[in-house]
């Protein structure tokens, strides 16, 4: 981030968002994009469902497996290496 | 850990190139879930994904000569699946998928962020049953990205993968992963903003 332009909105979403919530974001630039936020409530907002995409995401996962799937897999594959 | 895994990966191929069934047994049960997983994501449907299970695991006992063992046995065997799962989808039917800016949020011209989207849905997650619903919508909206977005987001935020694994597996750097990654995140943001705002909140931001 360079020290001499504002944080934009475009700029915050598009390039430094992804980096601010991995974590790989130096500390500087997190002081900076947080001085944002406590004066952007759109950005708050879209930070806010930006995070809750990411848990929504998640809740797809356990995923039901289904029941014999290993059993299965075991038999299809047999049957047609036995038939070769 | 990682290394352990792939270790453990490495002496089993080694047994199943020997003709070991009892080894291709341990590799079923030890794979067998996150491979439907993974075909899920392209398929999303559980007999398609199954049977695309099962492709993968049939070409994996056909194909494991060709194993390179100096590579990690998780990438090789991903690839396999997606490959098998995206050639069954194919078949299937053709797949509409939107173009990845579409999505991207509107911005004023100087680059901020000129009306605040309503975001009610927000404080849906929190709920269990709404945040059920949203997970049902939000897998649709995975399904409209092309490929080589949806591939990431459905490892990385579904199935919770290291981000360097997912990255390894795809042949991609780290960067383009990101950034494949965050727009993918920002196309679905957008969608579930979308279907799940009021026409009466969007006429009361168009109020004076």
């Amino acid at each position: 981030m360079n020290s001499h332009d504002d944080v934009t909105c475009r700029r915050l979403i598009l390039e430094y968002l992804v980096e601010y919530e991995d974590g790989t974001m130096a500390s500087e630039d997190r002081v900076r994009l947080e001085q944002h936020f406590a004066c952007c409530p759109p950005c708050l907002v879209f930070l806010k469902s930006y995070r809750a995409t990411g848990r929504t995401l998640k809740m797809l996962k356990p995923r039901e497996i289904p029941k014999n799937l290993a059993d299965a897999v075991i038999r299809f594959v047999r049957a047609r290496c036995d038939k070769k | 850990m990682v290394e352990d895994q792939n270790a453990a990966d490495l002496a089993l191929v080694r047994r199943i190139k020997r003709g070991d069934e009892e080894a291709f047994r341990e590799m079923v049960d030890r794979y067998h879930a996150r491979v439907y997983s993974l075909s899920y994501g392209v398929l999303r449907n559980a007999e398609d994904a199954e049977e695309a299970t099962q492709d993968s695991f049939l070409t994996l006992h056909r194909k494991i000569e060709s194993f390179d063992e100096s590579k990690r046995f998780f990438s090789w065997f991903y690839r396999v699946a997606l490959n098998q799962a995206y050639s069954r989808a194919r078949r299937r039917k053709p797949v509409v998928t939107v173009p990845i800016d579409d999505y991207v949020p509107r911005l004023g011209s100087d680059g901020h962020n000129a009306s605040p989207e309503f975001s009610a849905w927000v404080d849906g997650v929190e709920d269990e049953a709404i945040a059920r619903d949203l997970a049902e919508r939000a897998e649709g909206f995975m399904a409209e990205l092309p490929e080589s977005y949806r591939d990431v987001i459905w490892m990385v935020d579904v199935e919770e993968m290291k981000p360097s694994d997912v990255a390894e597996t795809l042949d991609i750097s780290i960067p383009a992963l990101k950034s494949r990654l965050h727009r993918a995140r920002l196309h679905v943001r957008q969608r579930l903003t979308e279907v799940t705002t009021l026409p009466s909140a969007t006429e009361q931001r168009a109020a004076p």
